[in-house]
């Protein structure tokens, strides 16, 4: 079966009801009229193909509903997929409040998560209550990076998909060399015992 | 908090709906809704997608349940029927949980709608929809049409102080009858490692149904993660969702489903009873937890009522229970991760430790965090079960029996690892040794009970065995673990007249439970049968016939029999022939019944091993019905009610029939437990207990043709086939009850077989495939006689003493 992908990489975005996921989903999407089910079965899920270095990446990005509830967000959460989007609103401080505590947690149980941080509806700057600097500051502890987006006024947007995809490509290519080198070093190990 | 179930809910339903089906060039709408001001447009745009998930033939009534979820990720129920009868298909969205309900709603709607008076319709909706709810465990009652009818449903517990049962509950009956204790297994582990999960199956009913008692299961955590229990055609491609779920998918959906694309999931083909799956997570459990859940899954005769449900609660209280332990309070209850672990036994550490990582783990200790920051108190199932596991381990009982176990550990004796397991004490020390004796076990026995017995109170028996009420010996895992010591003292005291007594134990078989007063017109009718279908016959006959001997006998003591399950260990003899009548002596004589007393006990050394003997009372073969029309509340087969320790420190047991409650002595093994064939006669378990001023149970006057009837037995038990006898309905296992009911005083037309309750379902079994004991009737086939040679056994032995 011809594929029209090279890759398929599956994403998730997380963070509180009311920060904007959807919108930066509905704005990235290639299929902006498609409904929207996470107010139906609690899931929802959007897909766009890129273009990166000549390679066709399909990408996934779930969603679901009522993750505020959760306290941390467990890694059998992310346990198939590729990367995750991390988002608050940046006029809402309890939002990064959430995304905080759910990044250490990734940070401590999952092993290779490829994310971005993003502060969405960075659009009033009057509203904004959660400051470039803080946020920055935290991104870098986690050595992750930081979008600051609107999905409203589309800024940041496009830049902040494609990043986030360039990431897991990246972890995957290096994977993959990873699991050659080890190959390569198995097998000539293997063959100097032969020798001797 | 975890619960994805609305609290506060004001209607009994938020919005009816009538579907049309689809149409080729139209997708299914809604033609009418009551109330009209029910807005929300995405929930009605999908209503109608899962009222119709595919195209299917409309060929029977069918109930099923859909789950929509909504941004706060709290479930709305949907509920459905399908009718050949009619064009549409009926929908009510509730936020309650309520299947039962639900389903009798829809019929009810249904009759009016099929009566063609619109209005009566809009009426009794209308009155349903504005009547205030009651409260759990009440009746919902709405009267209409200007008061001349009246709906009434019950509105069900929450499962944390109910857990679901069989026959009652329709989806865990349904989920039960379709997918086997096994497989039930992969499933929970499955969940427990939070795959994705797909159920398939033909039918929407056993699908919903399926899903939605997994999650029960999973009490009294609850699935977090996407949760479909019907995924209608056009949700196709969220089973491409990377996340953990749980999705229910009609077959024919499945069938659109390019499997490559999905990638690891478990799939549970219901219909077939099959697993796929790319992991072996039940054998990552602790094997321990597994051991005892797959021993409590295999008793099926202890799995009516609650018994499926509660076995599940229990492996999760042997995994989390110990939760308590690293609770703190600070200024706020705290949950202590570390010390979770390490409190922990060494086994189970390694699964807890992922445990953490799991969503559905975490919010369940959010939400003991929350009730505990609330200040209130639990009460529910969970906390019950984690009181009475926990106790065993909470008592001066504890550090000694660490000590002795680390002995025992050291030694390196399998043993140690047995009476860990079984928790509680002497009366299971002793099983336990009979189980493994022989085996160089004899010490360890004796060290643990001269432990248990400092702990004990010597008066405990004289007091009537009320104050071991205070140290519940009962533990989940417990070789005997049919007990439900909470529920059931409360729900059937029975008072043995001169003493105060209640039963520390509550009855060690759903037979038993069932038949608590207040349930007695379901027990005789209702409960047996259920598993009929999944009983494979061959296999049954395959361990009987190969005998095996070494089977502990403990496993089948203490159980009335109810199915061929447990005939199967019932027997030590060699001869297949005989696998129906346990330990008979070939002509005991027919002495009467002695003098009824309530309490007795045995004094003498018994050097029967009488741990082996109870089935032997309890097993009554395969019976015809018994002629009278008088109904005895615990039948007539005498069973266990209770248990507790005799002055001495041994373990008895209170074994009632119909009219009085024998204390019975177990007794551990001098030497070698097992059975040996020249045992036999010696092999029975004590009881005064026959009947003699019943005339209408009198097991001696029944007939003196036992070997007639042996014989015509055996007769039919060789030549299946050549009976034409029509068997009883089991076309319908399901609902069997309910036909059943019908019949007020527990008889069932004739040309069928009524045997007693606890054999029927046996007889129905071997009706089923041919084995008929019609003629046993004619025969003069005597139900009791096993009873009445036990009974007359005891007065001819002349062991027992008696004592008010």
């Amino acid at each position: 079966m011809a594929r029209d992908y090279d890759h398929l990489f599956k994403l998730l975005i997380i963070g509180d009801s009311g920060v904007g996921k959807s919108s930066l989903l509905l704005r990235f999407a290639d299929n902006t009229f498609s409904g929207s089910y996470i107010t139906t079965i609690g899931v929802d899920f959007k897909i766009r193909t890129v273009n990166i270095d000549g390679q066709r990446i399909k990408l996934q990005i779930w969603d679901t509903a009522g993750q505020e509830r959760f306290r941390t967000i467990t890694s059998t959460y992310y346990r198939g997929t590729h990367g995750v989007i991390v988002v608050y609103d940046v006029t809402n401080g309890e939002s990064f409040a959430n995304v905080k505590r759910w990044l250490l947690e990734i940070e401590q149980n999952c092993d290779v998560v490829n994310k971005v941080l993003v502060g969405n509806k960075n659009d009033c700057p009057d509203r904004k209550v959660v400051l470039t600097e803080d946020a920055e500051r935290f991104a870098r502890t986690l050595n992750i990076i930081l979008f600051e987006t609107s999905a409203k006024d589309n800024l940041n947007v496009e830049e902040m998909f494609l990043c986030v995809t360039r990431l897991v490509l990246k972890s995957k290519s290096t994977g993959e060399q990873r699991k050659e080198k080890v190959l390569l070093a198995e097998v000539t190990r293997r063959k100097r015992k032969q020798d001797r | 908090m975890g619960s994805r179930i609305r609290e506060n809910v004001q209607h009994f339903f938020e919005c009816f709906c009538e579907v049309v089906p689809p149409s080729d060039n139209k997708e299914a709408w809604i033609i009418q809704q009551y109330p009209y001001t029910y807005k929300d447009e995405e929930v009605l745009k999908s209503v109608s997608k899962f009222a119709y998930p595919y195209k299917f033939e409309n060929t029977v009534i069918q109930h099923y349940s859909f789950v929509l979820t909504d941004i706060e990720s709290k479930w709305t129920f949907g509920f459905c029927r399908h009718d050949p009868r009619s064009q549409t298909a009926i929908v009510v969205l509730s936020y309650l949980p309520w299947h039962q309900a639900f389903y009798k709603f829809l019929d009810n709607i249904a009759v009016l709608m099929h009566s063609r008076d619109t209005e009566s319709l809009n009426e009794f909706l209308s009155a349903v929809y504005k009547a205030k709810l009651t409260g759990p465990g009440k009746k919902f009652v709405v009267p209409f049409n200007k008061g001349e009818n009246v709906f009434s449903v019950d509105c069900p517990h929450p499962i944390a102080h109910q857990l679901p049962s069989i026959p009652e509950n329709r989806n865990l009956t349904e989920y039960y009858n379709a997918v086997d204790a096994n497989n039930m297994m992969i499933i929970f582990a499955s969940m427990l490692y939070e795959r994705r999960i797909i159920f398939t199956s033909k039918r929407l009913t056993r699908l919903s149904a399926c899903v939605q008692s997994a999650n029960d299961l999973l009490y009294p955590m609850i699935w977090q993660h996407i949760f479909i229990p019907v995924l209608p055609m056009t949700f196709s491609d969220y089973l491409l969702a990377p996340m953990p779920f749980l999705i229910g998918v009609p077959d024919e959906v499945l069938k659109n489903v390019n499997k490559c694309d999905v990638g690891e999931v478990v799939i549970l083909d219901a219909d077939n009873n099959t697993i796929e799956t790319p992991f072996d997570d039940v054998h990552n459990l602790p094997s321990e937890v597994v051991a005892s859940l797959k021993k409590q899954l295999k008793n099926r005769s202890a799995l009516l009522g609650d018994g499926v449900s509660r076995a599940f609660l229990r492996a999760l209280v042997q995994l989390i229970g110990g939760y308590r332990d690293a609770l703190s309070f600070e200024d706020k209850a705290n949950f202590d991760e570390e010390k979770f672990i390490e409190t922990r036994p060494s086994s189970l550490q390694p699964f807890l430790k992922e445990m953490l990582q799991l969503q559905i783990f975490r919010q369940f200790i959010e939400d003991r965090l929350n009730i505990l920051g609330a200040g209130l108190g639990f009460t529910d199932q969970f906390e019950t079960e984690v009181s009475v596991y926990s106790e065993k381990s909470s008592s001066k009982l504890k550090q000694q029996y660490k000590e002795w176990t680390s002995t025992m550990k050291k030694e390196g004796t399998a043993f140690f690892r047995n009476v860990k397991d079984k928790a509680n004490p002497a009366v299971k020390s002793a099983v336990k040794t009979v189980k493994d004796g022989g085996k160089g076990m004899k010490s360890a026995y004796k060290g643990l009970r001269s432990k248990l017995k400092d702990n004990q109170n010597p008066r405990q028996f004289e007091n009537g065995l009320k104050s071991s009420l205070d140290k519940p010996r009962s533990a989940p895992n417990s070789p005997t673990n049919k007990r439900r010591p909470m529920t059931f003292r409360r729900e059937t005291p029975i008072s043995l007249t001169g003493s105060a007594v209640e039963r520390p134990y509550s009855p060690l078989s759903p037979m038993s439970h069932t038949l608590s007063p207040d349930s007695a017109d379901h027990s005789q009718t209702a409960s047996p049968s259920l598993d009929i279908p999944k009983i494979d016959l061959m296999n049954e006959m395959k361990d009987i016939l190969k005998l095996r001997l070494d089977t502990p006998p403990i496993d089948r003591s203490l159980k009335p029999v109810r199915s061929l399950e447990n005939f199967k260990n019932s027997s030590p003899m060699s001869s297949p022939e005989r696998w129906i009548f346990p330990s008979r002596s070939p002509n005991p004589p027919l002495t009467s019944p002695p003098t009824r007393l309530f309490l007795s006990t045995q004094k003498s050394q018994d050097t029967q091993n009488l741990l082996q003997s109870p089935d032997d009372v309890f097993s009554s073969p395969p019976v015809p019905p018994r002629p009278s029309k008088t109904r005895d509340l615990f039948g007539t087969a005498p069973f266990i009610i209770g248990g507790g320790h005799n002055e001495n420190g041994h373990p008895v047991f209170l074994v009632a029939n119909q009219h009085t409650v024998d204390v019975v002595r177990l007794s551990p093994p001098t030497n070698s437990p097992r059975r040996k064939k020249d045992e036999e006669t010696e092999d029975l378990i004590r009881l005064d207990s026959s009947s003699s001023d019943i005339d209408d149970f009198d097991p001696l006057k029944s007939n003196s043709a036992n070997s007639l009837s042996n014989n015509a037995f055996l007769q039919n038990f060789h030549l299946p086939s050549s009976h034409n006898q029509v068997p009883m309905s089991v076309t319908n296992p399901l609902y069997n009850y309910e036909n059943h009911l019908t019949s007020p005083n527990g008889t069932l037309p004739s040309g069928t077989i009524t045997p007693r309750n606890p054999d029927r379902e046996t007889v129905e079994l071997l009706q089923e495939y041919g084995l008929d004991f019609q003629s046993f009737s004619s025969s003069k086939f005597d139900p009791f006689v096993s009873n009445r040679d036990n009974a007359g056994k005891v007065t001819s032995q002349n062991q027992w003493t008696k004592f008010e």
